[in-house]
Parts: structure tokens; C-alpha cells; sequence
């Protein structure tokens, strides 16, 4: 070890644009076995254009939920409030409008606005109640979904003709809505590779005490964190409402958009523990729940075995990203 | 500043000049950590006042301190493991454009400072890739990479070895030339009179004495410190080899990190494994423990072959292993004292063990605590509410209650007082001569040499040498280094 080898002989990778190809691993796995099922069942027009745009189209409302939730799993929290606060979304939306156009913005600033006044409410629980993120936000999404219930049974309200076009609204092949998804997604990753506040969210999932040494205000950054979050669950909320013209107190909790979230973030690769996991991971994910929805409604095979196998596959995907760490590290 | 149960810091007025290095120093919980801390705005300070060139300020948050020109190298490692060496550096102010980082300029950042280091990794690696020493040195690079004008270093070699340090040191001279006030704690006193222009030493949260450097003497300081004369800091060996049996053997081991070691330990004798950064002394601790197993050659112990390859299988066999990471293999920070020290005996106990045993165990477990003098103000604390010291005596303690035939330590000392630093010598000299056989694995080579009754060096994976007792510490650096052929035995 004299002086004369310092040479760099490490892997120069640049940070911030590390890629990886896992999430391009698993929506090219789905589509495949997408496409083996649409060929087997001999339903040839799933596999047009137009069946693939079906099956992205499915997924837009878990996908901007999940995006959030990406940002709350990476600062090491949890947001359990989102299927309560997609289902305030979208009565709020119905009702303030009831099919009146002149409505329209100013329902969906209201909605946006409530929502990330529920996001300060997440997060200033964790942080400065000091209340496990889990209980903090459980916790809300049962007050939440009390207080609607009581207040609406059913369908409450309804949209305009002219709203519908942001669930329905064509570009070319796709829909505004799809556009949104990944506009949002391309925003997040835009975020978290290359801003201040992207550095600072890995920080404080990755090491919270490390990070507040560095100067970082970390319960800001986890408030933050929680008012995009809600904010991407009440604009899911505008979405559902757009396209079945109303909103119902139930249609978040039918969703199952809490637990389908935090499964989709872990499915890509982004970890419980905080600190590490991105957007394209979640995208995957989502788009691979997608493709087995479409999957078992093509076979017409029990909806109850779909519940199965998304079980198992949350499962073996956390077995196989510990598997691989655990390689790195030895 | 007081923590449960325990006065921190009590009345301590302290001052540094631009352009000064001033030198703190003081046992396992004196305090100085937590005067640190309190500057820094980790803590806040229930009484007294803190001036910044002559202005009284008040810190309820680090960024404040930073915002005042502090910059702290904290002794607890706190990097992001997941992140790239040029993230961790520029951690809480990136380099943006437009709002947008600019990864091209933090990394050109970061790889100058890790060029002036002679680092041999690149600012893309992650940091948790990164060993400890390296790690260390981001840390440094860290607190170095803005224009602090008060720097704090809180035993910034602690993972160095001699070389690193000494890079460091030439560092801390140029800042001081630049007029940074630079405050350095430190257990290393060699380091301490090497760098610093005033000493103060702190005593059970109270101020001893501020002295000029040339007005003092490390025999003085240690005094100071301890508050009685330190004799004997490395125990006698009782010299009893006659009757040794050999406990552990190792033949043509090898894995991924090292090859080709052949290794014997017999009882009643500490044997140190010395070497660089790079040569993988860690890696033989970790195979002789099962957290990274031999996959080649034999491992033998007390005459029997036997497979190691899980920790659980290696306590079995009757090895104890104290890791050189309290923090994050040693210890469960939020547990109590008592908790941590059973952790190891419980995981052998019988899952129904009766209470009686247990209860006979946690006596043993109390006992064992109380022989390495950890203070705390009960054992019911958390343990991470002690010192660095005190929770190296609790994972010490937990081994020893368990009293393995053949114990394992890798940096027993490290980020601890002299003090503890003795007790704990005695320590392992006692347990050997009990009959055991103890392996120690360090970067410090005056420990090494003062402790063991054979030093081995280890580089780049392989065991190069062997000495006795007593051998010259230039000898064993240059062979640690690669520049002296193996002594002729």
C-alpha cells in the first residue's frame, strides 16, 4: 500500500441516475404473460392497442395513489388514510358539483385543498405527537371514513358531462388520465433523483438522526412527504369521481387502495425500512397488478384465487430484494 | 444538561480561539460528548449561555449551529448506507441549479476531497459498502466540506490507523493556519499532543483544568483524567504456558475475504491480530464467529473438527464474539442495560428454561456487569443513554457471564477512555488466565503490542507474519504496510 496506487479503481457510477432494470423486468414479465393468457383464452383483441390502453387505464388509480405512498414509504412512514381520503375525494367532488360545470374548479381546488390539509394532519401527528405513522394514520382514515358514512349513504351528488372528460378524454390512443399518471410519475422521479427535497426525503428514510446531523429538518420533510401523498389520494378521489359520475363513500375502501398501494411500492423494490426504492419500481408494480386483473377476468377464474396469487407475489418479491441485498453485502 | 438519573455536564465554562486546536479529553461519560452535542444543537442546555465571536446565540436545531459556522464530526457514524459517497458528503446542501442538483459538480466535489484523503473508492461507491475507516473518512469529508468556522472532531481517528490519522492531523494543521477554531476530542493522547495547542480536561461533567500543551504532559492529562496516578495499564502476563491445550485451529481456512490462514490459539493466551485498512482482520473475526463462514480449508476446536457456519453455531462451540460496531451488530440502543447483556445468553437458553435458571443467570449477568464497572444509573436504563464506554463494558459483560473458552474482539477499545480502556486490558487478562483463549483483533498497535502474548499481521487477506511479545512497533507497521519481509522465527 505505498503511495503510488491511488487509483480509483471503483465502479464509477453517477448518482441520482442510477436505474435500475427491475421494474423494466417485471412490466416486461406481465406483459408476457398477459399476452400467453390473451392467446390461450383466444381473446385476440386484448391485444390490440386499445386492450393494452384498457388495462394501463385500470391502473391509474392505484397508480397515483401508489406514487404517493412511494414518497411516504421512503421517509420510513406509512400512509393508511388514502382509501378513506380517495372515497372523501370523490363525494366531496360529486357533491360540491352537482352536475353544475361553473363548479368544476372550484370543487376540485376544495377537494385538492382538504386534502392536503389531511396530509398536514398526518404528518404533524407523526411528528410532532410522536405517534407511529401506522396508528397516526389509521387512526385519520377511520375518522374520515366515519364522518363520511354518517354523512352519505350512496352516491351523493353528480358530476357534469364536461368533467368526465378527465377520466375519458383522448389523446391520440391514450386517455388524459393515463397521461396524468406518468406525467405525475416522471414528476416524482424528477424529484427524488434530482432536487433538494428528493436528497433530503432518502436522508430521512435512510437515517433519520444522520440526516437531522446533516442540517436537515426532517419532520418537515415528512410533512411534506404526507401532504403529496394525500394530495395524489384526493386527486385519485377527482378521478374515480370523473369517471362513475359520482361519488360513494365506499368506492376507496372498495379499492383497497391502502393496502394495494403499500403493495405496489414494496413489489418495486422500495423498502418498509426507509431510504431507498424510487417511482419506476411502483409504476411496475402497479402495472403488474394490472395485468393480473385483466389475466383472471380473461379466464374467468375466481377472483378469490387472483387474492392468492398477489399474496404470494408481494411476498416473493420482499424474499427476492432481501435475497439480493443480503448478496451485496456478504 | 442532565439525562435520566445522570448530571452530563455541570458548570463547564469552555473557549476556543480562531486558529486554535483545542484539545478535550476526559473518561467514558465526563461529559464531553454531550458539551459537544449541546454546540452543535443536538441538545439544548438548560442553564448557561453560548457566545459565537462574542455574540450569545441559541440552538434549538443542528441547522442552526451550521448556520453559525459549526460543523460537527460526529462520533457515531451517520451516513445514509444507501446513498453514494457524493450524497453523503453534500448531505443538507446539495449543490443545485435552477433548482435542480447538479450530481456532476458533487461528485467532482466529493472525489477532490477523497483524492486528498488517498482514498482508493470513488464518490459513486455506496457508503454502506464502504468499511468502517472508510466510512470515517466521509464523515470527515462530510464536516470538513464547508467553510466551518468552529470545527468539532469527536474522536475523529477512532477507526484510523496510523497513516489515516496522521492525514488527518496534517489536515487539522492547515485549517488552523486558515483561522478555524478547531476543538478535537480524543482517548489517543500521542494524537492529542501531536495536534493540539490547549488541553482541557473534563471529570464527571465538571471542568479539571485548561492547560497550554506546553505546559502539561500526557502522564498530567492521564492524571487529570482519571484522577489518580494509572499504573499498570497493560496487565503482567502470569506467563503459566506450559499447561496451554490448544483451544482453536484453523488450517488452509479461506473465503472470500482471506486465504490461506493457518492459525492456532491455545489457552490462557491473548493473541492480536494486527493489519491496515484493507487487511481483512475483521473478515478472520467474523469467519471464526460464523457471520462470514470459512468455505475452505478446517477449523478445529480443542482438538475436534467442527462446522461453523452461523454465529448460533459458533456460541455453541463455545466462541464469544464482541463487534467492533456497537452500534448497529452489538447492541439494541432502546433495551435496557440488563436486556443487552442477557442477549447472548438467552439465545442458547432452552426456550422453557425454568425461572430458577434464568433467574440464576441474570445474577451471573448482574455480576458480570458490576466487574466491568459499567455505570449507569441502573441497570433497567436504556443502554443507549451511556457513553461509548459504558456500552462497550455492557457487550464485554454479556460475553463474559457467558464465560466462552474462546472469546473474539474486534476494536475492544475503540472511541473509549484510558481508564476503560485498562479496565478492560485487565479484563481480558484475567479471563485468559483462566484458562481461556482470547483473540483480539485491532488498529491500534501499541494495544496490540501491549496485550498479547503473540501478534499476528494480517494484509490483504493473508496472515504475512508473526511476533512475540514485546516486539518493536516499527517492525510490525512496516510488515503490516508491505515494506519488510516476515521476521524469521
Amino acid at each position: 500500500m505505498s503511495a503510488s496506487i491511488p487509483a480509483l479503481t471503483a465502479p464509477r457510477e453517477r448518482p441520482g441516475s442510477r436505474i435500475s432494470l427491475v421494474p423494466l423486468l417485471i412490466i416486461a414479465g406481465s406483459l408476457v404473460a398477459y399476452a400467453i393468457a390473451a392467446l390461450v383464452t383466444g381473446q385476440m383483441a386484448q391485444l390490440s392497442l386499445d386492450g393494452l390502453i384498457g388495462v394501463l387505464q385500470r391502473t391509474v388509480a392505484l397508480g397515483i395513489v401508489a406514487l404517493g405512498q412511494t414518497l411516504v414509504i421512503l421517509v420510513r412512514s406509512i400512509d393508511l388514510s388514502v382509501a378513506p381520503l380517495v372515497s372523501v375525494g370523490a363525494v366531496m367532488a360529486s357533491w360540491i358539483m352537482q352536475g353544475d360545470p361553473a363548479r368544476m374548479i372550484g370543487a376540485c381546488l376544495f377537494v385538492l385543498a382538504l386534502s392536503a390539509c389531511v396530509g398536514v394532519l398526518n404528518g404533524v401527528i407523526i411528528t410532532r405527537l410522536m405517534v407511529n405513522p401506522l396508528i397516526a394514520t389509521l387512526g385519520v382514515g377511520l375518522v374520515l371514513q366515519g364522518i363520511l358514512s354518517a354523512s352519505f349513504a350512496n352516491f351523493a351528488g353528480s358530476v357534469p358531462e364536461e368533467f368526465q372528460v378527465f377520466a375519458y378524454g383522448t389523446v391520440g390512443p391514450l386517455t388524459f388520465s393515463i397521461i396524468l399518471m406518468f406525467a405525475l410519475a416522471v414528476l416524482a422521479w424528477l424529484m427524488l433523483g434530482h432536487t433538494r427535497l428528493g436528497a433530503h426525503i432518502y436522508a430521512t428514510g435512510g437515517n433519520q438522526e444522520g440526516a437531522r446531523l446533516a442540517g436537515i429538518k426532517t419532520g418537515r420533510v415528512t410533512v411534506i412527504v404526507h401532504v403529496l401523498c394525500s394530495v395524489a389520494a384526493g386527486l385519485t378521489g377527482l378521478y374515480l369521481a370523473s369517471r362513475l359520475r359520482a361519488g360513494a363513500p365506499w368506492v376507496g375502501r372498495d379499492g383497497v387502495y391502502d393496502l394495494e398501494s403499500i403493495a405496489a411500492v414494496v413489489i418495486g423494490g422500495t423498502v418498509l425500512a426507509g431510504g431507498r426504492g424510487g417511482v419506476w419500481g411502483t409504476i411496475a408494480g402497479v402495472i403488474l397488478f394490472g395485468c393480473l386483473d385483466a389475466i383472471f377476468t380473461m379466464s374467468g377464474v375466481n377472483a378469490y384465487i387472483k387474492q392468492v396469487l398477489r399474496g404470494a407475489i408481494v411476498v416473493a418479491a420482499v424474499a427476492a430484494y432481501a435475497y439480493r441485498t443480503k448478496g451485496q453485502v456478504a | 444538561m442532565t439525562f435520566p438519573g445522570v448530571v452530563a455536564l455541570d458548570d463547564v465554562s469552555f473557549s476556543c480561539e480562531a486558529g486554535e486546536v483545542h484539545a478535550l479529553c476526559g473518561e467514558n461519560g465526563a461529559g464531553k460528548s454531550t458539551l459537544m452535542k449541546i454546540l452543535g444543537g443536538v441538545y439544548q442546555s438548560d442553564a448557561g449561555q453560548i457566545l459565537v465571536e462574542g455574540q450569545e446565540v441559541r440552538f434549538t436545531h443542528p441547522l442552526a449551529a451550521r448556520q453559525h459556522g459549526i460543523s460537527i464530526i460526529h462520533q457515531e457514524l451517520s451516513l445514509l448506507p444507501d446513498r453514494s459517497v457524493a450524497e453523503n458528503i453534500y448531505l443538507g446542501r446539495e449543490i443545485a441549479r435552477f433548482g435542480m442538483l447538479d450530481h456532476a459538480a458533487m461528485n467532482a466535489g466529493a472525489e477532490r476531497w477523497l483524492q486528498r484523503f488517498g482514498c482508493r473508492f470513488g464518490a459513486g461507491r455506496l457508503a454502506g459498502t464502504l468499511s468502517i475507516a472508510e466510512q470515517q473518512i466521509v464523515e470527515i469529508a462530510k464536516a470538513l466540506n464547508f467553510d466551518a468556522r468552529i470545527l468539532v472532531m469527536d474522536e475523529p481517528t477512532a477507526a484510523l490507523d496510523d497513516a489515516e490519522a496522521e492525514r488527518l492531523l496534517e489536515f487539522v494543521r492547515q485549517l488552523r493556519a486558515e483561522g478555524v477554531a478547531i476543538v478535537f476530542i480524543s482517548h489517543r493522547l500521542r494524537q492529542v499532543f501531536a495536534a493540539a495547542d490547549t488541553v482541557t480536561v473534563l471529570k464527571d461533567g465538571k471542568l479539571i483544568a485548561t492547560s497550554r500543551k506546553s505546559e502539561t504532559t500526557p502522564d498530567e492529562i492521564v492524571r487529570q483524567m482519571v484522577g489518580r496516578e494509572l499504573k499498570d495499564y497493560y496487565p503482567a502476563r502470569e506467563g503459566n504456558g506450559e499447561s496451554a491445550a490448544s483451544a482453536l485451529s484453523i488450517r488452509d481456512g479461506g473465503n472470500d475475504a482471506i486465504k490461506d490462514i493457518n492459525l492456532d490459539l491455545a489457552t490462557g493466551e491473548i493473541v492480536a491480530v494486527a493489519g491496515l485498512e484493507g487487511s481483512a482482520k475483521g473478515a478472520l473475526a467474523r469467519a471464526i464467529f460464523g457471520a462470514q463462514p470459512l468455505t475452505r480449508g478446517t477449523l478445529q476446536i480443542r482438538g475436534t473438527a467442527v462446522s461453523i457456519q452461523t454465529p448460533r453455531d459458533a456460541i455453541r462451540h463455545g466462541i464469544g464474539y464482541v463487534s467492533d460496531d456497537r452500534k448497529g451488530e452489538g447492541l439494541a440502543l432502546q433495551q435496557s442495560v440488563l436486556e443487552n447483556a442477557l442477549l447472548a445468553a438467552r439465545g442458547i437458553e432452552p426456550l422453557f428454561a425454568s425461572t430458577r435458571s434464568r433467574r440464576i443467570r441474570e445474577l451471573r449477568i448482574d455480576g458480570a456487569l458490576q466487574n466491568v464497572e459499567v455505570r449507569a444509573a441502573s441497570y433497567g436504563q436504556p443502554v443507549g443513554l451511556l457513553s461509548g464506554g459504558n456500552q462497550q463494558k455492557t457487550v464485554l459483560a454479556r460475553w463474559l457471564a457467558l464465560r466462552p473458552p474462546i472469546l473474539v474482539c474486534v476494536e475492544p477499545t475503540r472511541g473509549i477512555d484510558v481508564a476503560a480502556k485498562a479496565a478492560i486490558y485487565h479484563l481480558l487478562r484475567r479471563y485468559a488466565d483462566e484458562g481461556r483463549a482470547v483473540l483480539v483483533v485491532t488498529s491500534d498497535l501499541p494495544e496490540a503490542i501491549g496485550i498479547a502474548d503473540r501478534l499476528i499481521v494480517m494484509r490483504e487477506g493473508r496472515i504475512v507474519g508473526e511476533f512475540p511479545a514485546g516486539a518493536a512497533e516499527e517492525d510490525i507497521a512496516a510488515l503490516a504496510a508491505g515494506h519488510a519481509a516476515a521476521p524469521v522465527e
